[in-house]
């Protein structure tokens, strides 16, 4: 990663024409070859940028960049004075990690499954099938086994991922019959109604109280 | 198609804006659906917005010179319309373009197929009549208390329920519920229940304007709402409401009786201090009503009400929304509010109309 902070004027010519004034800002030129232009604001939206694969031609007398995409797309960099250019060796990304709330709603659902559904016990967590593992695999209160498939919001996807996990379960004669359980925080109306229509069904659980917080807003139901 | 008519700027506006609030606004699976269809037949025109759960359609007058129909923008037209200058505005369809002239301004703005736009049919089943004025008042007492939150859809809905004597309307988010009789008014059948979006009804609320009576249809699926030349159909809710008889405590031993005006200019007043979810207490004993907010960092309000309190000393700490909401909609100069403690819900009416209550839950404070 090159990071280059430094007063600079761009230009950019391709879907559009853009010309951002003589400014500082951050450029970013990634492992990848991509190149971002940011101000000192905003989460994560440069003010411009090329994703990759680009070709990057540096006039150092001149001071002035060239990217250029396959697509004919060129942005120009003309910089006035450099405050700092540094690189770093970042290595792998290991991905983003699961989402926290999720995975501890996962945790506090095995600890006690029958925030679920009563009479839900806990067989493993991360059921593994031949396409990942299932969130947890549990048995209701008449023994039948149970898989249950959670999320933050469940949307129609988490719905198609359970419905694939029931496939390959339901293979197994020591097992079925499986049936499904989507359990959310909140559950779209869409995702509702595909899960009732193939048999799985759905639960909303509220995370502060699973964790033991009562909320102030007090409901009458 | 061709198509070509002459209007008054404002009622073309007016029928456009009712239409277009039915349109849809989160870009469905039918991009037709952005437009409002206009169908010209004689000297009267049909404007149609639909999202296929509510559909809205206005019928006016115009100086027809040439039947056709055509799907336009929604609000893009509305707006265009809507700026002109005051007077008649000429509107003719030219190919896959329409019209809009009432000059010096002109506008041609690209229409959508017409073919595309689906076939609605308005709800079936008998027609029935209710006071327009007495209908309205009670759908603007209860959608308030309805959920806007599509995550639990039964709950954005209004419970129409025949009653002995008459009609209930009642709505509830969880965190209030209102009901509202309508005495003599018997448009179901015994035990019958239906769940009309709240939606629905505040457009319905929206066009009662001052005509006297409402012709309302009642179908397997749909409701249908015809009052002046505007028609609303509106898909029902499916599924059970909460049983909320079992919600409303039926011994209150703490009552406070005040202004309902008073109240409600105080609380607004309060309210200002009751930021960031904080809510606004009520301090009631024999001295009468205090109400206190209280925003850390922020500052503090307090505002003494006259009022008559009969019961022990008590506080109960409300949302300040949702009391200001119960209080602008319950009829009569003076109301009361009954409470158990300060954690069970608390009763809200009218002193002198048994027609009307607000169930609402108090918030915890430490």
């Amino acid at each position: 990663m090159r990071l280059v902070v430094a007063r600079c004027t761009v230009d950019y010519d391709g879907r559009l024409q853009a010309h951002l004034p003589a400014a500082v800002r951050l450029v970013m030129v990634k492992a990848d070859g991509c190149v971002a232009v940011h101000a000192d604001g905003g989460a994560y939206k440069p003010l411009n940028w090329m994703n990759a694969p680009n070709r990057l031609n540096e006039d150092p007398e001149a001071g002035v960049w060239t990217v250029t995409s396959p697509k004919g797309e060129v942005l120009t960099i003309t910089f006035d004075d450099i405050i700092s250019d540094s690189s770093h060796e970042m290595g792998a990304d290991p991905g983003l990690q699961k989402d926290g709330v999720e995975a501890h709603i996962q945790k506090l659902l095995a600890d006690d499954p029958t925030a679920i559904a009563d009479g839900l016990r806990l067989v493993r967590r991360e059921y593994p099938t031949d396409i990942g593992p299932v969130d947890l695999m549990c048995r209701d209160a008449d023994g039948v086994a149970v898989a249950v498939e959670i999320k933050r919001r469940g949307e129609i996807d988490g719905v198609e991922q359970l419905t694939r996990y029931l496939e390959f379960l339901n293979r197994d004669p020591m097992l079925r019959p499986v049936r499904g359980l989507f359990v959310a925080q909140e559950i779209k109306p869409q995702a509702k109604v595909l899960a009732a229509d193939r048999d799985i069904g759905w639960v909303e659980v509220d995370y502060d109280e699973l964790r033991g917080i009562e909320s102030p807003n007090l409901k009458l139901f | 198609m061709g198509m070509k008519f002459r209007c008054e700027r404002d009622t073309l506006v007016e029928a456009l804006s009712a239409a277009g609030r039915a349109v849809t606004t989160r870009g469905g699976a039918l991009p037709v659906l952005a437009g409002v269809r206009l169908e010209l037949v004689g000297d009267q025109l049909t404007v149609t917005g639909s999202d296929l759960d509510l559909t809205i359609t206005v019928v006016i007058e115009v100086a027809g010179g040439e039947d056709g129909i055509v799907v336009v923008p929604s609000k893009l037209v509305s707006d265009v319309v809507r700026s002109l200058r005051p007077g008649s505005v000429d509107v003719a369809v030219d190919d896959d373009d329409v019209r809009i002239v009432s000059s010096p301004s002109e506008f041609s703005i690209r229409t959508i197929p017409a073919d595309e736009f689906p076939e609605l049919s308005g709800a079936e089943g008998d027609a029935v009549t209710l006071d327009a004025g007495e209908f309205r008042a009670a759908i603007d007492q209860v959608e308030k208390a309805a959920s806007s939150d599509d995550a639990r859809p039964i709950l954005t809905g209004v419970l129409m329920a025949a009653e002995a004597d008459g009609l209930r309307l009642v709505s509830t988010d969880s965190y209030r519920l209102s009901v509202r009789d309508l005495s003599g008014t018997a448009i179901l059948s015994e035990g019958q229940t239906v769940l009309v979006p709240s939606r629905a009804l505040k457009e319905l609320s929206r066009v009662v304007g001052d005509q006297d009576q409402i012709t309302l249809r009642l179908g397997e699926r749909d409701a249908g709402f015809e009052v002046g030349g505007v028609s609303i159909t509106t898909r029902l809710i499916e599924g059970d409401f909460p049983n909320y008889r079992g919600l409303i405590p039926q011994n209150h031993p703490n009552q406070l009786t005040v202004d309902r005006e008073t109240l409600l200019d105080a609380v607004r007043r309060v309210r200002l201090l009751a930021q960031e979810s904080t809510p606004v207490r009520l301090a009631m004993s024999d001295d009468g009503l205090e109400l206190v907010a209280v925003t850390q960092d922020v500052g503090q309000a307090h505002e003494a009400v006259e009022a008559s309190y009969n019961g022990t000393d008590l506080t109960v700490a409300f949302n300040p929304e949702y009391l200001i909401d119960g209080i602008e909609v319950a009829p009569g100069d003076e109301i009361t509010l009954e409470t158990v403690d300060e954690l069970k819900p608390a009763l809200l009416k009218a002193a002198d109309d048994p027609n009307f209550l607000y169930l609402l839950m108090p918030v915890r404070v430490s």
